[in-house]
């Protein structure tokens, strides 16, 4: 285990006390405050999901919102579908407005909870598995992996608010049930609900964080300093890029579910533009090369604009855009770099430097 | 058939602005391979200056054009002075920035002019239509189509037949080499991404008596434009040219095939294929980097 490897196992184990023990005892244990954080590690999950596949493989995801719009979709359908029991043909509201006349078929599966929470994570790998092994066949990389991944974004959320009829349009999915486990009814106001998505961040964290150790990670590392080169050496790039993006699309589709477990509906402006690139802005201010640090990016950009926004409701986006300019110029590595900048200074050993670009596709 | 050529002349006055609007980004990416998401910003200002000229002055657009050129172009220059020309060696990074100054110069409208949206009247010289056999079409359309056509060929023209143009040409090529010439390559990127964004400002301002004028009018144009540049080809004029009508046009017919969210669906899956297919463009311009 080499040293950052070491800093990083403790940062994790330092970032999972915090989430797990220090916030709730620092906000009260109030339900609402509870509820409000938990937005932001849902949020934080989809920031460390791109971290996966930017800050590991230099692909940037301009589209990580799609795959995360994905897996609130399906959160939200099971749901609505158990709202919606003592309506006509246990049909949900709106399709009753637009003159659906039965349960389309693709919305019967969701009346199972093991078949959503499969479909959250299995629908958004596919749709990205998909994608990347279109894009990366193809050994597209770079400038062009980006606006691929947005353009195919864009498209997906005009199909969304297009088919009115199946997914509610513009108004996304709302006046949804509260999610029934066995013995457990869901009350997202709750320190166990805050739990719950506390442990899913933590989990997933771990998952990625072996995988970017991992020989997987290395090779992946590899790829984003020079793709040529690895393949020279025998490797199937493509299905290493390819895996990546599947998982990441899978986190980040479990983020997604969570997300719509907290702010109780779903709406096509989960996969818009500006949606994606704050995700791209959380990722880049934590620091995309470790996905603790873009967790880290992405709760404290949100905690701020919790903070900020209510005191300059105006200029709150201007601040943002502003902190978000500065942080590309002089700390291409965000918080992380800063913060390896710092123990090297400590320790006194050759410095680090924190504004050192990364190299990318 | 009366109705295909109706949507085909629609087709055309969408090219026409995806055209002008894609130009200075062309230009920008072309030769610096910058990937400009204020540019959208830029035509939003430049909209707002044509409609700030209107309603404080009572100037019409066309008398103002050339003022909102110098205007956005030299809020280029301070754009490209102030971030972008440290970011010449992370293109990738100039995504993330530009995005960062979009945010900033939309929020900075909103806050002094207001979030509501203003109307700028057409020029009283372009009113009324030009009718072709059941062929409608609004003067002031026209106009911008033929104004785009002149923007393209004044661009070409400051490209290939001035000593500007032939200093840019060879900073593309080899800026380390060029710079031994004497070439101050510095200069010559503010001054290409000065030109660029005052192109963006021409569009915003061309673009207000069609659509209504709001700070966020500038996100949508710019992935649509950027998209007509990836097409064309990096820094290839007549791609994005030809580019600009394909998506245009693609995107009428197949609105009057299906309807307009599904046309811009199909279209936006076609540019999708086309990328992956031919990543440099419909126009490959061979540059030595």
């Amino acid at each position: 285990m080499n040293r950052t490897n070491k800093y990083d196992f403790l940062g994790y184990i330092a970032f999972a006390v915090i989430i797990l023990l220090g916030v709730p005892f620092l906000l009260g244990f109030d339900g609402f405050e509870l509820n409000t954080f938990a937005r932001y590690l849902a949020l934080a999950m989809v920031a460390m999901a791109l971290a996966l596949s930017w800050g590991t493989a230099g692909l940037l995801n301009l589209g990580q919102a799609a795959t995360f719009g994905i897996g609130s979709y399906v959160m939200a359908m099971h749901l609505k579908l158990a709202a919606s029991t003592n309506n006509p043909g246990g049909m949900p509201d709106f399709m009753g407005w637009t003159n659906v006349e039965s349960l389309p078929w693709f919305w019967q599966p969701f009346h199972s909870l093991t078949v959503t929470l499969l479909a959250g994570l299995l629908l958004p790998a596919a749709v990205a598995g998909l994608m990347a092994a279109f894009m990366f066949r193809g050994r597209i990389t770079g400038v062009f992996v980006a606006i691929i991944t947005l353009a195919f974004m864009v498209a997906l959320q005009l199909v969304f608010i297009e088919e009115q009829r199946f997914t509610g349009g513009q108004n996304g999915l709302t006046g949804l049930a509260p999610l029934s486990l066995p013995g457990w009814t869901v009350d997202t106001y709750s320190l166990s609900f805050y739990y719950l998505v506390a442990g899913c961040l933590i989990v997933a964290l771990l998952l990625g964080m072996l995988v970017v150790r991992s020989k997987v990670g290395l090779v992946l590392r590899a790829i984003r300093e020079d793709a040529s080169r690895v393949r020279y050496f025998g490797y199937d790039v493509a299905s290493y890029e390819t895996f990546v993006f599947c998982l990441s699309a899978a986190i980040a589709g479990w983020a997604g579910m969570l997300y719509t477990l907290v702010l109780e509906f779903a709406s096509p402006t989960y996969m818009s533009v500006s949606f994606s690139l704050a995700i791209v802005i959380w990722c880049a201010v934590g620091g995309r090369e470790s996905l603790v640090w873009a967790a880290v990016g992405a709760i404290l950009v949100n905690l701020a604009e919790g903070r900020l926004s209510d005191v300059f409701v105006e200029g709150w986006l201007l601040i943002l855009g502003l902190v978000f300019i500065l942080f590309v110029i002089f700390l291409p590595r965000g918080l992380y770099g800063l913060a390896l900048a710092m123990v090297d200074r400590l320790r006194g050993a050759p410095r680090t430097d924190a504004t050192l670009p990364v190299k990318e596709g | 058939m009366d109705a295909l050529l109706n949507q085909a002349f629609a087709g055309l006055s969408m090219a026409s602005i995806l055209l002008i609007v894609g130009l200075g980004l062309a230009i920008i990416y072309g030769s610096m391979g910058v990937i400009n998401l204020a540019h959208g910003e830029f035509v939003m200002l430049g909209a707002y200056v044509a409609w700030a000229m209107q309603t404080f002055l009572g100037f019409s657009i066309l008398t103002s054009l050339p003022l909102i050129f110098v205007v956005i172009a030299f809020v280029g220059w301070l754009v490209e002075r102030g971030v972008v020309h440290r970011l010449y060696r992370r293109p990738l990074d100039t995504i993330l920035a530009t995005w960062g100054i979009g945010i900033v110069l939309q929020q900075l409208v909103r806050m002094f002019i207001g979030p509501e949206s203003r109307f700028v009247a057409t020029p009283s010289l372009l009113e009324g239509n030009t009718v072709i056999g059941a062929v409608v079409m609004s003067n002031y359309r026209l106009f911008v189509i033929v104004f785009a056509l002149a923007v393209l060929a004044a661009t070409w023209a400051l490209m290939t037949r001035t000593e500007f143009g032939t200093r840019l040409r060879a900073v593309i090529q080899n800026r380390e080499i060029s710079e031994c010439y004497g070439i101050r390559a510095e200069k010559v990127y503010a001054m290409t991404f000065a030109y660029g964004a005052g192109l963006a400002g021409v569009a915003g301002a061309l673009l207000t008596p069609l659509v209504s004028t709001t700070p966020s009018m500038g996100t949508y144009l710019v992935v649509d434009a950027f998209l007509v540049v990836i097409i064309g080809g990096v820094g290839s004029l007549i791609g994005t040219a030809v580019a600009a009508a394909a998506v245009g046009e693609a995107t009428a017919l197949f609105s009057m095939l299906m309807n307009d969210t599904l046309g811009r669906i199909a279209v936006l899956l076609a540019i999708i294929l086309l990328i992956r297919f031919r990543p440099n463009g419909l126009f490959p311009q061979t540059i030595r980097r």
